[in-house]
């Protein structure tokens, strides 16, 4: 995936700010961030147009369309905080993400009916921006600790490193917190509800104690609980605390994805059996071809 | 072409001398016109600058130039003093060494505090003001054009005036402004009223502070201060009060001990529900306790921590210093190499017209012999011939260049002139 390269090459600029001067670096950064945001784009609308569903249909798809709207957030903050470092923290969460989908996401197509699919497009979308809200939150939670740190210990900053103020990294803080909050509930509720319609229907539906769901409802109890602390203890606004509170957020998201991937879950296993269904009819398809003196081309099937 | 520099800086006078001899924009306009008036001859820039006095001429020919002696002369005179009493706190530079001069100062190289960034407003304000009194002309024109893209050129390739120096710019630029977003909604108190909290406030005020609450002991001074800086005075009394509501505070007070203890600021730290408060102790000894430093959300710094803080620029600058030279000793040899090569304009001029009306001549002649030449053959010898003249006159002339590198080549000159018989 070439965008991913050019957001490594962005990242790499990024770090070159703890090294040297240069006063081509920020059209560079720029040119590499655009380029790749530009290739990312088209490679997501071709997928949506061969797949014939929307971007997020696929927990491959769910990954990209993250980091997506991450690499957007990222330019727009480096233009608005032109002299921070902030691409340092943001880009490896936009490569991680893009290696995500590459290494250990499914292609596979989440299974739907037409009436589940609106559910399902909104329980996505909603998911998704609460999982950027939170990384953003996460980087404005390590940078300002980074920041009162050096402030504290009355120290100038370094070549390269300088990020953005306390007061704008706290608003940053709390509005993620906020915003990641509202975001996971409506997500959390279209789940439910889409559940609730294939359960209906009578498609594949999830039982009420499957991991993804006890995970996402944790996840989602913590932003509520850490969002009402903010609002009932007035300290827990300010400083250090807001930044602390993202950063467990964080830690909170990854246990959750973690979980979701190696606990066993009736929607990785449906998705699973989908994926070998696919797979032993692509190996059928395989066989025939080679019985006719062909060769079938690897991957022609997703 | 000749440049010269008098004048005293810094390096040559004392503040006293400097002060006598310097020139207000009004003084400075009259002094170009009386210049402009004694030496018709010279072109001239006035640079008046709390650290220098430098009156810079440039003439075509050395008989329209003014000597140092005359230029001593002249600004004792202005200034009603006795050419004895400053000829000693007076330097000179001439030629090239004018040019390297005045890109140096540029630079900000030669100021007090190197890097400073003013210096670049003044050259420019003294130039402007030249041509303001017609007192410029072709060589000052030059010479401090190429000294503003000098400055903008050390600016953008080093980090020489990056690194702030003075102490309140260090609290602000570095330290308070990457505390808060914005200043105009910030409540800023003043304790004591000392020389550093004036300049510390007028820093604040460039951010963007408005609201300014001015303590001090002594209530009629609060009120001094803070009229100045169009804010409020409040009575010692209310200490506590205010530094509940501040965000910022700068405190100079010349107490003997602290005048916020840690016992004091827990009352005020409760009440402030850990809000940022930066505060700026400047006062010797200090005006609060060091241990309020380890409360959450405050950001304390005494003088001490921002001397260090000074002291290490200091040191980054200097680092920058070989780069800067470097970018100062290839603009001073690309501005004399041009200046040098423009010298030779006119005989270079001369050397073609002269070539050019040969081969005019001879063109002529030939088409007058074959008259049946039709337009297409004709147009191709017109190119040949000129093929042939620049070909010609290529090896001179790159000759030329070459020696302009190492100054205007009067020999070079001389020998062209002998040579291709070229009149003046």
């Amino acid at each position: 995936m070439c965008f991913a390269a050019s957001y490594t090459v962005a990242l790499g600029l990024e770090v070159s700010r703890l090294l040297f001067r240069s006063r081509l670096r920020w059209a560079l950064l720029l040119g590499s961030v655009g380029a790749g945001l530009l290739a990312h784009t088209l490679f997501l609308m071709h997928r949506a147009a061969n797949g014939g569903s929307t971007p997020l249909s696929s927990e491959f798809d769910w990954y990209l369309v993250a980091a997506w709207v991450l690499a957007g957030t990222y330019l727009y903050l480096t233009i608005y905080h032109s002299g921070a470092a902030i691409g340092v923290f943001l880009l490896p969460l936009v490569l991680a993400l893009v290696a995500m989908a590459e290494f250990f996401a499914s292609q596979t197509p989440f299974p739907q009916s037409k009436a589940s699919q609106t559910w399902g497009a909104i329980h996505g979308v909603f998911l998704m921006l609460a999982t950027v809200a939170v990384l953003v939150g996460f980087v404005a939670g390590v940078m300002y600790l980074m920041q009162a740190r050096r402030l504290k210990h009355k120290q100038l900053p370094a070549q390269g490193m300088r990020l953005p103020n306390l007061e704008w990294l706290q608003q940053l803080n709390t509005r993620a917190i906020v915003i990641s909050a509202i975001m996971l509930l409506a997500g959390f509720l279209s789940g439910v509800i889409l559940n609730l319609v294939n359960q209906r229907r009578e498609i594949d539906h999830f039982p009420w104690t499957d991991p993804v769901v006890w995970t996402s409802a944790l996840l989602l109890l913590w932003l509520v609980a850490a969002a009402t602390f903010g609002v009932i203890y007035k300290p827990a606004r300010q400083g250090r605390k807001v930044a602390y509170l993202t950063v467990a957020t964080f830690l909170f998201l990854v246990l959750a994805i973690g979980l979701r991937m190696f606990l066993p879950s009736k929607h990785s296993a449906e998705r699973d059996v989908t994926a070998r269904n696919q797979q032993t009819q692509l190996q059928s398809v395989e066989l025939q071809l080679a019985c006719h003196g062909a060769s079938a081309r690897p991957g022609g099937l997703t | 072409m000749k440049f010269q520099m008098s004048g005293c800086s810094h390096h040559t006078a004392a503040v006293d001398v400097r002060g006598r001899l310097a020139f207000d924009p009004q003084q400075a306009r009259q002094a170009l016109s009386d210049l402009r008036a004694k030496f018709p001859g010279a072109e001239a820039v006035v640079l008046s600058t709390c650290n220098r006095v430098e009156i810079y001429t440039a003439a075509d020919t050395p008989a329209g130039m003014p000597s140092h002696q005359q230029v001593a002369e002249f600004l004792a005179d202005f200034h009603g003093l006795r050419i004895a009493d400053i000829f000693e706190d007076l330097f000179e530079r001439t030629g090239e060494d004018v040019v390297r001069h005045l890109f140096h100062v540029a630079a900000s190289l030669d100021s007090m505090v190197v890097g400073e960034p003013h210096i670049v407003a003044q050259i420019k304000q003294a130039y402007e003001l030249s041509c303001e009194r017609a007192s410029n002309g072709p060589l000052t024109n030059q010479v401090f054009q190429a000294a503003l893209r000098v400055a903008k050129r050390v600016a953008n390739e080093t980090a020489l005036n990056e690194k702030r120096v003075s102490i309140p710019s260090i609290a602000v630029a570095d330290f308070a402004a990457q505390i808060f977003e914005r200043f105009d909604d910030k409540r800023v108190l003043v304790i004591g009223a000392g020389e550093m909290a004036d300049e510390t406030l007028r820093y604040l005020r460039e951010e963007g502070a408005r609201q300014v609450v001015v303590l001090n002991r002594n209530f009629a001074r609060a009120e001094q201060l803070a009229a100045q800086w169009e804010g409020k005075a409040a009575p010692w009394s209310q200490l506590q009060q205010c530094l509940t509501e501040a965000d910022l505070v700068v405190s100079t007070t010349a107490a003997g001990e602290p005048i916020v203890t840690m016992a004091q600021f827990a009352a005020i730290e409760a009440a402030r529900f850990q809000r940022p408060l930066f505060i700026l102790d400047l006062a010797v000894p200090r005006d609060f306790d060091p241990a309020i430093s380890e409360c959450l959300g405050v950001y304390l710094y005494s003088l001490d921590d921002l001397r260090a803080a000074c002291d290490r620029n200091r040191q980054e600058r200097e680092k920058q210093w070989p780069a800067a030279l470097r970018i100062v000793d290839q603009e001073t040899d690309r501005f004399m190499a041009d200046l040098n090569h423009r010298a030779t304009g006119p005989i270079i001029k001369r050397l073609k017209q002269g070539w050019g009306q040969v081969k005019e001549d001879e063109l002529r002649r030939l088409h007058n012999k074959l008259p049946d030449l039709n337009p297409t053959d004709r147009a191709e010898i017109d190119q040949a011939f000129d093929r042939l003249i620049n070909k010609l006159l290529h090896p001179p002339l790159e000759s030329l260049r070459d020696e302009s590198a190492h100054g205007i080549p009067h020999a070079l000159l001389e020998a062209f002139k002998r040579l291709f018989q070229l009149k003046d």
